[in-house]
């Protein structure tokens, strides 16, 4: 343990543990020290100036996020200098930042804005300059990058180094012509960015922005001759109250679905029943991997964030990754044809829509071997390649929904709640922990064990694979044979797992890869802030919704036996591997 | 990229295979190596597959540093000082001579931060902010070495020497 040393802090003395910076000094003194650029443990780049404060005998003064602190230090975070100083380098930022935050998407939920608000600055002081203009990236299908907002913090810089491993973007060119941008600036859209949107989490301003598909849902939605069928995916309900005003942990389930039927969709379905269609696929592939001597450990293939990092840093173990598609785009796929024969409709008249917690479910939805349903139908209807459409049309963020239900003038928070429609909104337990950081692999070890051994598993919460640490592993006894699991979330714990396998060191038969930190729960498209706080409500409404749930393991799911009795025949029959199943490229985007 | 290029790339790398900041020196020598002068973005995309040193930030170095070139450079490198000294002592003469008399491709708009070549990649014409060599006003650079007391017709005989 460090040693303690003693310190002031406006008067008042303290006892602190050395090694520590002035910032959290402060914070643990209760004193909020105000910061636009710092992020706890994973950036610490002093460009804001907002967080200065006074020590004794020191000339200037200091950054609090990166001056430690020593004995007998006396720190001033509440002088007449500290607070001008503060309101100057705001107004600096002010100063080359556009002023019409009336307009903007991050209006009212802005950390500038209300930064401006908490300083007290009324007036700018300084001309509005504009930088050099550098034009919107828009070459990505999940992320948009407005130049003209940011104010060079660089969190998204560190999130995207520091947590994911990608650094895709670093700060390139100096003074009026610095910007965040790729290699070249070829755009977010031709770089390795696996399109996580983890970066917009941390924007501090409107810079960084999900693609909206907003206006492209209300057109379908408006179109008479278009059945559009809404999916929701997991992690939604434990997060899309925040939204609303409900405290994080909230699980607004029931009202979700209400409220999309109050919202013209002709179907609310739920992405959980793929997800329970998923576990059974991806299960009984996993069961035949071990069986027939297949490659070893199969990876999850939910996570598209993860898919595109695989593509691009390591097209050498694309062979371990499951070839089941997301639950998003089996969804889209069964809509488009179970379920069009079901209401025999032409599948072109039906629009899938999904609500995501992800950013990167948007690039999924456009990757070009999506058209799994246009293939089903190409003969019978007598399709051209010019029809060719995709399984799934658009995806939408938590926060885009969440928009549209407010904008379709839906009282959330005093909705009665009700169900998904059937059969495609029908779901178990172990679908909803898809949300969460091992939640995949719990639901997968409940139904796999069923598989191998034909009965229940005694206890079905597997607690070593629940929780927030980077990685986590468990061994599972299943008819004497011993299985090994792992689970990562954030894509610099993903790395440590390849290593292994591409050592030949992997113990594992089964591994959950999930993109973000947390899960789903943690994805770019969920409400802003998503700290590891909230994070962890956000998993417990999940949990609890699955102790809650009725029937918790994806092969009981009543409709998915019906899907399989009625259309699909068997797992990895030859209809599943054609509308289930995918696979992947390799990339190495500069090679 | 050709191979005889890649195996030269190779062996720069190599020398600078340890410690930090040892991008700057790397590239320096890989800028000096090319016939142009600069960095191509393919050189630039083989030195961070190389080094597993991410793309964009190699992109964030070389555009920081104004030494490295993104385009190609001509043979011979003018730079004109516009330091106020300079200018009125007739530095922009000598700019605008070389302006109206040379066919120079980029954009042209700003007498401080100019930074031209010609089309066919002989002269390269930079301003520069001040060469701290006042009392020689005005301060020509030609290729390297300085001249003071620089007039339109000191320049010319230099240039006839190319």
């Amino acid at each position: 343990m460090n040693k303690q040393v003693r310190i002031k802090i406006n008067g008042s003395d303290y006892l602190m543990y050395d090694e520590i910076t002035v910032l959290n000094a402060c914070r643990n003194a209760g004193i909020k020290i105000p910061t636009l650029c710092y992020l706890e443990g994973v950036s610490q780049r002093a460009s804001c100036g907002l967080c200065v404060v006074e020590i004794k005998g020191a000339k200037s003064l200091m950054r609090a996020c990166v001056t430690n602190i020593r004995e007998g230090i006396e720190i001033f975070t509440n002088t007449k200098r500290v607070r001008q100083a503060r309101k100057t380098n705001l107004e600096l930022l002010l100063a080359n930042h556009p002023r019409n935050c009336l307009q903007c998407n991050k209006n009212m939920k802005c950390e500038l804005q209300s930064m401006a608000d908490e300083l007290d600055v009324r007036e700018c002081n300084y001309p509005n300059i504009r930088k050099k203009k550098v034009p919107v990236d828009n070459s990505s299908h999940s992320l948009f990058r407005d130049h003209e907002k940011c104010i060079l913090c660089a969190r998204c810089v560190e999130v995207c180094s520091q947590v994911q491993t990608v650094d895709a973007i670093e700060i390139a060119g100096r003074g009026m012509d610095a910007h965040v941008t790729t290699f070249f600036d070829r755009g977010l859209g031709n770089s390795e960015c696996v399109n996580c949107g983890q970066c917009l989490l941390v924007c501090p301003t409107g810079a960084l922005m999900a693609r909206s598909e907003i206006d492209s849902v209300w057109k379908e939605i408006d179109d008479p001759d278009k059945f559009v069928i809404i999916q929701t995916a997991p992690a939604i309900r434990a997060a899309i109250g925040e939204e609303f005003g409900f405290p994080p942990g909230t699980g607004t389930t029931v009202r979700l679905a209400a409220a999309l039927r109050k919202m013209n969709f002709d179907r609310v379905f739920d992405t959980q029943f793929t997800a329970d269609l998923t576990i059974v696929e991806e299960g009984n592939e996993l069961i035949e991997r071990i069986k027939m001597g297949g490659t070893l450990p199969m990876i999850t293939s939910c996570s598209p964030g993860w898919i595109r990092f695989a593509e691009e840093f390591y097209p050498g173990v694309l062979d371990h990754i499951s070839s089941c598609k997301s639950p998003q785009q089996m969804f889209g796929a069964i809509a488009k044809t179970y379920y069009a024969r079901k209401l025999n409709m032409d599948p072109r008249k039906i629009s899938v829509i999904s609500v995501m917690p992800c950013t990167a479910k948007k690039f999924e939805a456009r990757r070009s071997e999506m058209t799994s349903a246009y293939e089903y139908w190409e003969k019978e209807l007598k399709l051209k390649e010019k029809d060719r459409f995709p399984d799934v049309d658009y995806v939408l963020t938590t926060r885009e929904m969440a928009d549209m239900i407010k904008e379709a003038g839906v009282d959330y928070a005093n909705i009665s709640g009700e169900r998904f429609d059937s059969p495609l909104g029908i779901s178990t337990g172990a679908a909803t922990i898809f949300g969460t950081t091992g939640g995949v692999m719990e639901a997968a070890v409940r139904t796999a064990y069923f598989e191998l051994t034909g009965s229940e598993l005694p206890k079905l919460d597997l607690e070593e694979v629940r929780g927030l640490k980077g990685v986590k592993q468990a061994s599972l006894d299943i008819n004497g044979k011993k299985i090994n699991v792992a689970v990562s979330h954030g894509l610099s714990n993903a790395r440590e797992i390849i290593r292994e396998i591409k050592k030949g060191k992997s113990p594992y038969h089964s591994i959950e890869i999930m993109t973000c930190p947390g899960g789903c729960i943690g994805g770019g498209g969920q409400p802003i802030p998503a700290d590891y706080e909230i994070l962890k409500k956000r998993m417990e409404a999940l949990y609890r919704e699955d102790r809650e749930m009725q029937v918790r393991q994806s092969h009981d799911n009543p409709a998915v036996k019906e899907l399989y009795e009625s259309f699909l025949d068997k797992p990895l029959g030859k209809l599943s591997h054609s509308l289930l199943h995918t696979k992947y490229t390799k990339r190495g985007i500069y090679s | 990229m050709n191979p005889k290029t890649a195996s030269k790339i190779d062996g720069i790398i190599k020398k600078y295979s340890q410690g930090h900041g040892r991008l700057l020196g790397m590239l320096e020598e890989i800028q000096r190596e090319n016939p142009h002068n600069y960095l191509p973005e393919d050189t630039l995309a083989y030195v961070a597959r190389k080094t597993c040193i991410p793309y964009a930030k190699i992109y964030g170095v070389v555009t920081f540093y104004s030494f490295f070139n993104l385009i190609p450079q001509g043979d011979h490198c003018i730079s004109i000082c516009r330091g106020t000294a300079c200018h009125t002592k007739g530095s922009k003469k000598i700019l605008d001579y070389l302006r109206n008399n040379y066919d120079f491709e980029g954009e042209d708009t700003n007498d401080a931060k100019l930074f031209l070549t010609t089309r066919d990649r002989k002269i390269t014409l930079r301003s520069v902010a001040c060469f701290g060599q006042c009392a020689l006003a005005p301060v020509v650079e030609v290729d390297g070495e300085i001249y003071g007391n620089m007039t339109v017709d000191g320049l010319k005989k230099i240039i006839e020497k190319f």
